[in-house]
């Protein structure tokens, strides 16, 4: 029961108690007055900060289409009060809705804070006590080369028709999660909650269009176990887990499964140090040591976070069936966020592809021609 | 050459999920907001990483050639949709669509190429390679 309710409802009690007859006995009228005075006050009152709660404040919902009529999941958006310059965010769902929501009436600048969209800001009212409809088209510019379209990773990350049988064990009864897994499709994504200075990263990060990004450097930017960009050929044997991916640089990760700990003496780097142990059929595989030179690509659709050297990434594997893996990422990082936050994912198995080669450094010509803006 | 103002390159499916970049961002070094069509004849083909590439000669409305260098996706990418080294050769007269690079450079991102036959080439998934109709 909303507080509208609860507030009507001992409205409504006080009313009618104070509108009961007297018994012959009560000789006190004075009481039935002041009862009587107090539930009009408490009711006066009870209204206006009914309304106040309620009518001061609107909402603006819809869904993000791009420019073919697909729905854009997990695209952040932002409402800026143009009076007061507070930003107001919402992210749009699997089927591409969002919601911003408590807007105190006013107007607002809409904006959809990603590089790759191209979607002039436009200014819209909010009206106190009302919903406003908007549903937005975006032209999403950053997959129409050809080879590397849209259509071509929509493909890599396509829910595919997988085997459900029982996921294979190993011999010695573990879950055994080799096999091809294609590009991780992340479900019901959130916004990380980034630390002030983060926050001006990614600003920047947007307005450069990502410029420096290490992987258009031929760089790694591996931090995730599973890359963004490619399938992945898990490999594991009883003392190790290979996570091998086309489009990762330098490919490889490595998981160490036979019960050591981290070095004490471990020197940030690109991809950490990774350990795994068995919660029963989940691996839950524990990595630090990171530089602090990678973005997080936290959405496959782009979103990006910085991160510091602090990072501390718990990754959970489990295979609840022959063709599909869950996972999940919580991401720990005093540093840079406010406080840890997760991320799931799914993958199916892929039975008629492998891992390919790609060796990002051969003839990279973009670097000189990367201007940002 | 001659500037296009609409362009839009049809593609199927629902796209739930995506990379916004397989190398590198596509806005830091091209501008959508410049969608044009090219007219020439391919010069080289290079078939490396992290992008394919293609060249052609293109004339303008003064007659003066100028040699194009577009990107495509990896050899990686092409491959797995069906394409091949071979599927577009030095000698093809082609129609290029593409966005120009934000330096100014002769540089452009490919996103249709028609031969003068009509058929396509890179556009999409192929079973054996060849142009498509």
């Amino acid at each position: 029961m909303n507080r509208v309710k609860v507030l009507r409802s001992i409205c409504f009690l006080l009313r009618w108690a104070s509108a009961q007859p007297y018994a012959p006995e009560q000789k006190i009228s004075m009481g039935r007055e002041v009862t009587h005075a107090l539930s009009v006050a408490f009711c006066f009152f009870a209204s206006v900060f009914a309304a106040f709660g309620q009518g001061e404040r609107g909402a603006i919902t819809g869904t993000v289409t791009d420019q073919d009529g697909a729905v854009v999941s997990g695209a952040p958006i932002q409402a800026e009060n143009k009076k007061t310059g507070t930003i107001f965010k919402a992210a749009t769902s699997t089927t591409g809705k969002y919601t911003l929501e408590q807007l105190p009436a006013g107007s607002y600048e809409l904006s959809i804070p990603r590089p790759e969209f191209a979607y002039r800001r436009q200014t819209v009212v909010v009206h106190a006590a009302q919903t406003l409809r908007l549903d937005i088209r975006v032209e999403d510019t950053s997959l129409n080369t050809l080879g590397e379209d849209r259509a071509y990773f929509a493909g890599l990350a396509a829910s595919r028709t997988a085997p459900t049988a029982t996921a294979p064990r190993t011999p010695d009864g573990k879950p055994d999660l080799s096999g091809v897994w294609q590009l991780p499709r992340i479900l019901d994504p959130e916004e990380p909650p980034v630390l002030p200075w983060a926050a001006a990263v990614i600003k920047e990060w947007t307005e450069t269009n990502g410029r420096d990004f290490p992987r258009g450097h031929c760089l790694p930017d591996s931090v995730l176990l599973m890359s963004r960009f490619g399938i992945n050929r898990f490999v594991q044997t009883p003392t190790h887990l290979v996570i091998l991916n086309e489009a990762d640089i330098p490919g490889y990760h490595q998981i160490f499964l036979d019960g050591r700990g981290h070095p004490e003496d471990l020197d940030p780097t690109w991809n950490g140090h990774s350990t795994g142990r068995w919660e029963g059929d989940t691996l839950v595989v524990d990595t630090v040591g990171f530089n602090n030179k990678t973005p997080i690509y936290w959405l496959v659709v782009g979103g990006a976070t910085p991160h510091t050297e602090k990072l501390h990434l718990i990754t959970r594997f489990r295979r609840p069936d022959l063709g599909h893996l869950e996972i999940e990422i919580t991401f720990n990082d005093p540093g840079t966020f406010t406080k840890a936050w997760k991320m799931k994912e799914i993958s199916d198995l892929v039975d008629n592809d492998e891992v390919q080669e790609w060796i990002c450094n051969e003839n990279n010509q973009d670097v000189e021609h990367m201007v940002g803006k | 050459m001659k500037a296009r103002m609409s362009f839009l390159v049809p593609v199927l499916g629902l796209l739930l999920s995506a990379p916004v970049f397989a190398h590198h961002s596509f806005r830091a070094e091209f501008d959508s907001t410049k969608p044009m069509e090219f007219v020439g004849t391919v010069t080289k083909v290079e078939w490396f990483n992290p992008h394919a590439r293609f060249y052609i000669d293109a004339k303008d409305e003064t007659g003066k050639v100028t040699n194009w260098n577009f990107e495509l996706g990896s050899p990686l990418q092409l491959h797995r949709q069906g394409w091949r080294q071979d599927s577009l050769k030095v000698g093809d007269q082609i129609t290029v669509e593409g966005f120009l690079a934000k330096d100014g450079s002769k540089m452009a991102s490919a996103s249709k190429i028609t031969l003068a036959d009509g058929r396509t080439v890179f556009n999409g998934p192929s079973t054996d390679g060849k142009p498509a109709q």
